[in-house]
């Protein structure tokens, strides 16, 4: 998904993450995808530089689908669709 | 999707390497690993019951002197102390936490009540080695 589209997503969940390193938002959006049903959508706020690269990965490994990214002054929005 | 097994020989007592450990769980947690983690020596002492939730107890493995940064760095980045990581992991995951016979007695943990609630038995070297035969990622920190 483009930016644009990307911002007009309404998340079923959100997680912010933002206060904490490496690994706290991956184990953060580890949890939370548990609580939502397929098809729905998480958002994870991070500030940490390797989450973003990170939490792509891992959902492709888990069969989530990573729909982008959105860099914010000071944190990234990461969208995925479980 | 197959599960992969990752088994960690934990021989460290200090703070800094149980903290490397503990973030290294986490990733395997996140990626549903099953997960073996085989206590030894040092570690064993760590993960006694009067001295997992102490760090003051524990030295650095590295940098002693940086001692200080280190642990205000990690409270500045919310980073959970060594032994949270290990909490966490077990509320997650399919993680087994082994205790090594003689480490235990070494330091005068004689029986699993010795040792942190996470711990699950106290085992010998072959269930190590076997699980480690069997493992996709094997680590000796």
């Amino acid at each position: 998904m483009n930016e644009e589209q990307l911002k007009q997503i309404k998340a079923d969940k959100v997680v912010d993450a933002r206060g904490t390193a490496c690994p706290g938002p991956l184990l953060a959006a580890k949890k939370a995808i548990g609580l939502i049903e397929q098809g729905q959508i998480m958002e994870i706020l991070s500030s940490d530089e390797g989450t973003k690269r990170d939490v792509p990965k891992w959902a492709k490994k888990k069969g989530y689908e990573y729909l982008g990214t959105i860099e914010e002054n000071g944190y990234f929005r990461i969208f995925l669709r479980k | 999707m197959e599960t992969k097994k990752m088994c960690m020989a934990l021989f460290t007592g200090s703070l800094d390497k149980l903290t490397a450990a503990g973030v290294i769980l986490s990733g395997a947690v996140a990626d549903d690993m099953d997960i073996d983690i085989y206590v030894l020596l040092q570690g064993a002492r760590a993960f006694l019951k009067d001295v997992a939730d102490k760090p003051e107890m524990l030295n650095m493995a590295e940098n002693a002197n940086l001692r200080k940064e280190f642990e205000q760095g990690l409270k500045r980045l919310n980073v959970m102390p060594w032994i949270e990581f290990f909490r966490e992991a077990k509320q997650m995951g399919n993680i087994k936490i082994h205790i090594c016979g003689l480490a235990g007695k070494l330091w005068g943990g004689e029986k699993l009540e010795d040792f942190v609630e996470i711990a699950d038995d106290i085992v010998g070297i072959n269930e190590y080695i076997t699980k480690a035969q069997q493992a996709d990622i094997h680590l000796l920190i």
